[in-house]
């Protein structure tokens, strides 16, 4: 797991902005927390040497308050950009998620790939906020304020920069150590704690089945004692997962302190002035304060991370290509079908198999076959949203006016077709079939303010769909949400069957 | 009263005072560790620049290594007694709810059937308990160090300790409130773009194929673009406010400073202050405002925890226990009267009038609601080895009957008369994710395995027992995944066999299965109540299906009717 995945750049514009803002943000504030130090060092150490008062601080003190101002508006503005370049974000990725994988087709959706896309697109990817918000900037100031403070302290003091030097890659180190060390126990436990967590909501469920065996007195004790499992469980787990707080806290405040003792030791001797002394005494704390942030936000950012991930590894599948001869004029055409096998997935079947069939103008053909025969598998292959694994589909144009003798018409075979020219030619009804948002009068293709055409009402008289219209109160005007929200199944059917009567393609299919 | 759910579900949390106060107290200790840290090293330094015998600094260097290792100890002991408190309450907010939903409203709990609802009141529970270990016990930390620091400073030097003062409530209060409104408002604001978004992007997906091929896919997508900058535009008020609470944060921390510079400094001059005193009064803040970097997180988990609460409480009310439902401490084997509405009329007491007399009705109207009947029934009089089918369309309220002759339900009128008590199996009854010999024993705890194969036997599952891999001792999936659909019907009625219940009512138990299948099915269960006691206790069966080919085997077949005014007839 990367911290900062190039990929979010190369895919995200936003993130690319944003990094880089908050990269240049990052490097001011690591110059202003060193100015302020020094600044408030040199204050400081003249009064309690008294050697000033008020008025000779007077022009430093100015120059303390414009370095506060600075940073009150550079954290300002990290928030306001973060907050709103996590939204951008989420919004570009899901946007690129949801355009990629209508593109992969629904073949490549129904391959398990399905249900992950539609977690990502709805709230998935919300986790990358926090990411985006909390742990980048402190990725970023780890990356600016840490080595400049460092670099100041060095120049000052060649004993605490090298106390912070030793100290600072032990931080990572213990972290890992421990969490190498760990790892397997805190797995074991978690896994633990799923099942018991899981339980109690078993038992909730059940409620109603308990219930009804006169029964759910019984599972009280039971739920108490799965929740002192789960509690004494999670104590163990979290005794350990602590620990690398724990480390974490420990390196960055001792050697903070150590800094401070050697310090002092050292102006004792007379080898350090208070100027110098208090400055690396204030910019001790700020080398590892970035790190103990990151360390703060891991958990929240590790969640974004994942999210990402998985949006990466949709984008990245590769679109097939798209071959550019436009489909044959189909009307009065035929479609021909040859021993169209498709493997089902996951299943050891073939379905279809072995079929063969003309679809020729002016006839209605009929595929029929038990459950799971696989007539809806061979209308995807029949608008080529499924590829064959045998056999061939090919469309064959009408013969063109005046060239009615033309001995053989040319077959094109579908796969090298543009399946946008194809589909254009296609009325496609399927099973659950899909209302665009807006009316009923609007799905069956009517414009705004166009009045409903007697074509209209007949095929609504052949579907039934006129019933379906007179039992709405806003009759063609009913309001048609997303999914067909507020109708029946049936009813969206009837809607979804008018509009293929009333503007068929040349090819009709019904599934 | 909305804004009561988050203390309400803290009562149900049931929290320790003195372990939360224990919590506390150890995170003072690991943040005092850090301030004082902070002053003490403060103090060191500038007195060591004085040149003292080192010996009178041997107490600042021992106090500030301590420091430096006690804040992490303490910190560590805070985590572990913070989460301890935490836990104790979700386990017992677990308990309560499930002691309030066992008892409650059926209605109300009937939905947890749906994993994700189930699943989010789980999250729900969590995020409740999350509030104690992310925003009640860090804000008061914060605030016992914040006021201790300020006491200690105001002790150097009055002013100092004002602008202090002035400071952490600026970083501490102010800044973590508009921090916390932020969010509230980026919430209200984006409600509705949010659900657009979510509701395109899932249209997108589930029909892509059928909007690329009608052409509409670009349409869509532009649509769900649009959908996205409107989001965007709608987060826009409440990150102003998050960045402003941000702001302050910094603020707080500059008031303190400079304030403690701008009257320090005349201090030392006029004597007031000791010139190691300013170094202490100055840099303390800077390990001070530490205190306060936690809380615009701990403001915004205590929204989210007040929505989490605000959902639980909703169902808690929801499930409003019925007063008038089966007494628990009814008898069983004795006539019992179950619960009638006496408000409701003819409701009065049937006697028993014949000894053997299993089950009986009179003027049983059912319904969910008090006031909305659903359907009626024709008086009953059921004796040992009676079985009846009720059929009738689906919504016709087969299910509302049985439910309420189970005993679950108060009937809206009338009376129902049993010799013990009916065990209702429901179409969609609950596998619970255990072992074979556990969901049987969720009937009866005493079920034996010998009896578990009895009945596994009885309904025709012998076969696929000895077919699983552990036998009895198998794991069902969550949900009862790993069982078919048919096999999964026979489970529950062997369940309900093994529960040694002298009346069963079962709920469509052919539901999804094949018609041979189904009316062999429902002809076996059709068929309990004449087979001999040592196979099965069951001495009336009342079945709801609408799968006739199996009626004959019925003594009586019931047409169940939505309810209308006037009575129902039987056919």
């Amino acid at each position: 797991m990367k911290p900062l995945d190039p990929k979010l750049l190369r895919f995200a514009a936003p993130a690319r902005r944003y990094v880089a803002l908050t990269a240049a943000l990052g490097a001011l504030t690591a110059a202003l927390i060193v100015v302020q130090a020094l600044v408030l060092a040199h204050v400081v150490a003249p009064v309690v040497g008294h050697q000033a008062g008020l008025a000779e601080s007077r022009r430093l003190l100015g120059w303390l308050a414009v370095i506060f101002a600075a940073r009150i508006v550079l954290t300002w503005a990290q928030e306001r950009f973060g907050q709103r370049a996590g939204v951008d974000l989420v919004a570009d990725l899901r946007s690129q998620v949801v355009a990629r994988s209508v593109a992969l087709g629904p073949r490549w959706l129904a391959e398990g790939r399905g249900p992950e896309v539609v977690t990502l697109a709805t709230r998935g990817l919300d986790d990358l906020q926090p990411y985006v918000t909390r742990y980048l900037p402190q990725l970023l100031l780890a990356a600016t304020v840490t080595p400049a403070s460092l670099l100041v302290v060095l120049r000052l003091d060649w004993l605490a920069a090298l106390i912070i030097t030793v100290t600072l890659p032990l931080v990572p180190l213990f972290m890992i150590l421990v969490g190498r060390l760990t790892q397997g126990r805190t797995e074991r436990r978690l896994a633990v704690m799923g099942r018991l967590g899981s339980q109690v909501l078993d038992l909730l469920a059940g409620i109603p089945t308990l219930r009804a065996l006169h029964r759910e007195h019984g599972p009280e004790r039971r739920v108490r004692e799965l929740g002192e499992a789960y509690r004494r469980s999670t104590m163990g787990t979290l005794r350990v997962a602590f620990l690398s707080g724990f480390v974490l806290e420990l390196l960055t405040t001792l050697s903070v302190a150590m800094v401070a003792v050697a310090v002092g030791l050292r102006l004792v001797s007379g080898d350090l002035d208070l100027t110098t002394g208090l400055a690396v005494l204030i910019l001790a704390p700020e080398v590892y304060q970035p790190i103990r942030q990151i360390g703060t936000h891991f958990h929240a950012s590790a969640d974004g991370i994942a999210a990402a991930n998985s949006a990466f590894e949709v984008l990245d599948v590769p679109l097939p290509s798209v071959p550019r001869t436009p489909a044959p004029v189909m009307t009065g055409g035929s479609v021909r079908v040859t021993g169209l096998s498709v493997a089902a997935p996951g299943r050891r079947v073939t379905a279809p198999s072995d079929l063969s069939v003309d679809l020729r103008s002016g006839e209605v053909t009929a595929l029929v076959g038990p459950n799971g025969s696989g007539k809806t598998t061979a209308v995807m292959a029949l608008l080529g949203l499924v590829t064959p694994d045998a056999g061939s589909i090919e469309l064959i144009a009408a013969p063109a006016a005046g060239v009615e003798r033309h001995p053989l018409p040319t077959a094109i075979p579908l796969h090298a077709v543009d399946p946008a020219t194809w589909w254009s030619q296609v009325t496609w009804l399927p099973q659950r079939p899909w209302l665009a948002p807006g009316t009923i009068a609007s799905n069956v293709g009517l414009e705004p303010g166009e009045l409903i055409s007697p074509g209209i009402v007949r095929a609504a008289q052949l579907t039934g769909l006129d019933d379906v219209v007179a039992s709405q109160p806003q009759g063609w005007h009913t309001a048609v949400g997303q999914g067909g929200v507020g109708l029946s199944v049936g009813q969206r059917q009837r809607v979804a069957l008018t509009r293929a009567l009333v503007a068929p393609g040349a090819l009709v299919v019904l599934d | 009263m909305r804004d009561r759910a988050l203390p309400r579900a803290l009562r149900l949390l049931g929290v320790s005072w003195s372990r939360a106060a224990r919590a506390v107290f150890f995170g003072f200790l690991a943040l005092g560790s850090a301030v004082a840290l902070g002053g003490v090293s403060a103090w060191l330094i500038a007195r060591a620049s004085q040149m003292p015998p080192v010996l009178t600094l041997s107490v600042a260097v021992v106090a500030v290594r301590a420091f430096g290792i006690s804040r992490a100890v303490f910190r560590y002991v805070e985590r572990l007694a913070s989460h301890d408190v935490a836990l104790r309450g979700m386990s017992a907010l677990r308990s309560r709810l499930y002691e309030r939903l066992s008892q409650g409203r059926l209605d109300a709990v009937a939905p947890l059937r749906r994993g994700d609802l189930l699943a989010r009141v789980g999250a729900d529970v969590d995020h409740v308990g999350d509030v104690v270990v992310r925003s009640i016990i860090p804000a008061a930390v914060s605030a016992c160090v914040s006021a201790a620091t300020v006491v200690a400073m105001m002790a150097l030097l009055p002013e100092a300790g004002g602008f202090l003062a002035v400071g952490l409530l600026l970083a501490g209060v102010a800044g973590p409130w508009l921090t916390a409104r932020g969010a509230a408002r980026t919430e209200e604001d984006s409600a509705q773009a949010r659900s657009d978004v979510s509701a395109l992007a899932l249209d997108l997906v589930d029909h892509a194929a059928e909007q690329s091929v009608a052409g509409r896919a670009p349409q869509s997508l532009s649509a769900l673009r649009e959908a996205d900058d409107l989001w965007r535009a709608s987060t826009d008020a409440g990150a102003r406010n998050t960045a402003w609470g941000a702001a302050l944060g910094m603020a707080g921390l500059a008031v303190a400073v400079l304030g403690a510079l701008w009257c320090g400094i005349p201090a030392v001059s006029s004597g007031r202050l000791s010139d190691v005193g300013l170094a202490v009064v100055v840099l303390t803040p800077l390990a001070a405002f530490e205190s306060t970097l936690v809380l615009p997180a701990a403001a915004a988990q205590w929204h989210r925890s007040q929505q989490a609460a605000r959902r639980l409480m909703a169902l808690w009310d929801a499930t409003e226990p019925e007063q008038d439902t089966f007494a628990p401490d009814a008898v069983p084997g004795s006539a019992s009267r179950l619960g009638s509405r006496p408000a409701v009329a003819g409701a009065d007491l049937v006697p028993a009038e014949e000894s053997d007399m299993i089950l009986s009705t009179s003027g049983l109207v059912a319904g969910w609601t008090a006031g909305r009947p659903v359907t009626g029934l024709p008086d009953l009089r059921l004796h040992s080895g009676d079985s009846v089918m009720l059929t009738g369309a689906s919504g016709a309220g087969k299910t509302t009957i049985l439910a309420t002759l189970a005993g679950i339900l108060a009937p809206a009128s009338g009376a129902v008369l049993t010799a013990s008590r009916p065990i209702l199996t429901t179409e969609d009854a609950h596998v619970f994710h255990t072992t074979v010999l556990e969901n049987l024993r969720v009937a009866r705890g005493a079920v034996t395995p010998a009896e578990a194969r009895e009945a596994l036997d009885v309904v025709g599952l012998t076969p696929w027992l000895s077919a699983l891999p552990a036998g009895l001792d198998t794991m069902l999936g969550p949900e009862g995944s790993t069982v078919s659909g048919g096999e999964r019907r026979r489970l529950l009625i062997a369940r309900a066999l093994v529960s040694r219940a002298g009346i069963l009512l079962i709920d469509e138990p052919a539901e999804h299965l094949d018609v041979e299948t189904a009316d062999a099915l429902v002809a076996d269960l059709l068929r309990l109540p004449q087979l001999p006691l040592t196979v099965s206790q069951v001495r009336v069966v009342i079945v709801a299906s609408h799968h006739l080919g199996a009626a004959r085997f019925a003594d009586q077949v019931i047409d169940v009717r939505p309810w209308k005014p006037e009575p129902p007839v039987e056919d």
